[in-house]
């Protein structure tokens, strides 16, 4: 009788940490997911229009570095990351990552004026539908993403402004 | 003191030393190929290599086929693609799809996929599946035309799905005699 009350006891024992686990896994998930695409993933390709009027297709840019900043005019630290990657290719040379920025408001005009404000030397991809900030999950800005030559995420800061260094530094690191 | 035999430690041994023969057989077989020509060893290395390769790029396109297939069979199967006839009346920015009235693609053009079209590449815009009967397809052109003007023209084909896979063309070519582009959809037969 005692081995089998051992048993029982043992069995919930069990299904209790099994819930707890499973409870655990899906309040933890949505802080794990927030910065999507994960790194080690491939960043989904898209194709979106320029402040020149260019359509540019990220796909296209396989075989370089990329850095993606997806910036709103309203975020503080957008303008502070768009500044410092404004800088960052002419500080890291011909080997230098291609930076794409993506404006995500809406608002067409506005995005083209504080682009030209900030001078910003990179282009400036307009995603008035939010269509390229659904496929990426954007929920906080401004969200930027280190992609290898092979379109694979390999370093995301979200809700953070990220220094040209740091991402000179990463690209080093991994030896992209 | 019993003199009967230990057949398991027997069988262990045995098993041990044809397992060592072999591991040494192998060794040697091994040794020697390699020692009589290095060259050619590589040579197959490489030859092996690149058969996987092929095996691989097959297997590849055979699962590509086979969900396609799986996705999209032949009974409701519908594709529109879409190719350019020198265009120099239009210069092509974006092509919006609609099926029924529903939007089914709506596809930016950059620079390299124009002049891919225009070297005469032809790109499936879209594949899906619908049911036997009749369906309208819409399709809006938006880019640049004559003159360096904003241009945006819409086309239709009404056309009857039957059980086979059906293949739709759009097709933007130049119409020389008004100096206009000019966009048309057609069934492949």
């Amino acid at each position: 009788m005692d081995r089998f009350a051992r048993a029982r006891r043992r069995a919930l024992f069990e299904t209790l940490l099994l819930l707890a686990a499973a409870v655990a896994g899906l309040l933890v998930f949505p802080i794990v997911s927030d910065a999507s695409p994960a790194a080690g993933s491939t960043a989904p390709d898209f194709a979106l229009k320029a402040t020149d009027g260019r359509n540019l297709r990220l796909s296209e840019y396989r075989g370089d570095v990329v850095v993606l900043a997806f910036w709103a005019s309203w975020c503080g630290p957008c303008r502070d990351t768009l500044a410092q990657l404004n800088a960052l290719p002419a500080a890291a040379g011909d080997q230098g990552p291609v930076v794409l920025g993506v404006n995500l408001e809406g608002d067409d005009a506005r995005a083209v004026s504080v682009a030209q404000a900030l001078g910003l030397d990179f282009p400036t991809l307009l995603d008035s539908r939010q269509s390229v900030g659904r496929l990426y999950d954007v929920d906080r800005l401004p969200l930027t993403l280190l992609l290898d030559r092979d379109g694979v995420v390999r370093g995301a800061w979200s809700q953070q402004s990220v220094s040209g260094e740091e991402i000179a530094r990463q690209i080093e690191e991994l030896n992209l | 003191m019993s003199s009967s035999i230990n057949w398991r430690a027997v069988r262990t041994r045995w098993h041990v030393c044809a397992g060592a023969l072999l591991v040494c057989g192998g060794l040697l077989l091994a040794g020697r190929g390699h020692a009589a020509d290095p060259a050619q060893d590589l040579r197959s290395v490489d030859q092996d290599v690149q058969a996987l390769k092929k095996q691989l790029v097959d297997l590849n396109r055979d699962l590509f086929r086979l969900e396609e297939e799986l996705l999209y069979p032949a009974s409701t199967q519908v594709a529109v693609f879409l190719s350019l006839d020198v265009g120099t009346f239009f210069a092509l920015d974006s092509v919006t799809l609609k099926v029924d009235d529903k939007e089914v693609a709506n596809y930016l053009y950059t620079e390299r996929e124009v002049q891919a079209l225009h070297r005469g590449g032809v790109q499936k815009l879209f594949l899906g599946n619908l049911k036997a009967g009749e369906h309208e397809l819409v399709a809006f052109f938006t880019g640049k035309g004559p003159h360096d003007r904003d241009y945006r023209r819409g086309t239709t084909l009404t056309f009857d799905k039957t059980i086979g896979a059906k293949y739709l063309e759009l097709r933007i070519s130049d119409r020389q005699a008004a100096l206009q582009p000019e966009f048309v959809v057609r069934q492949w037969e």
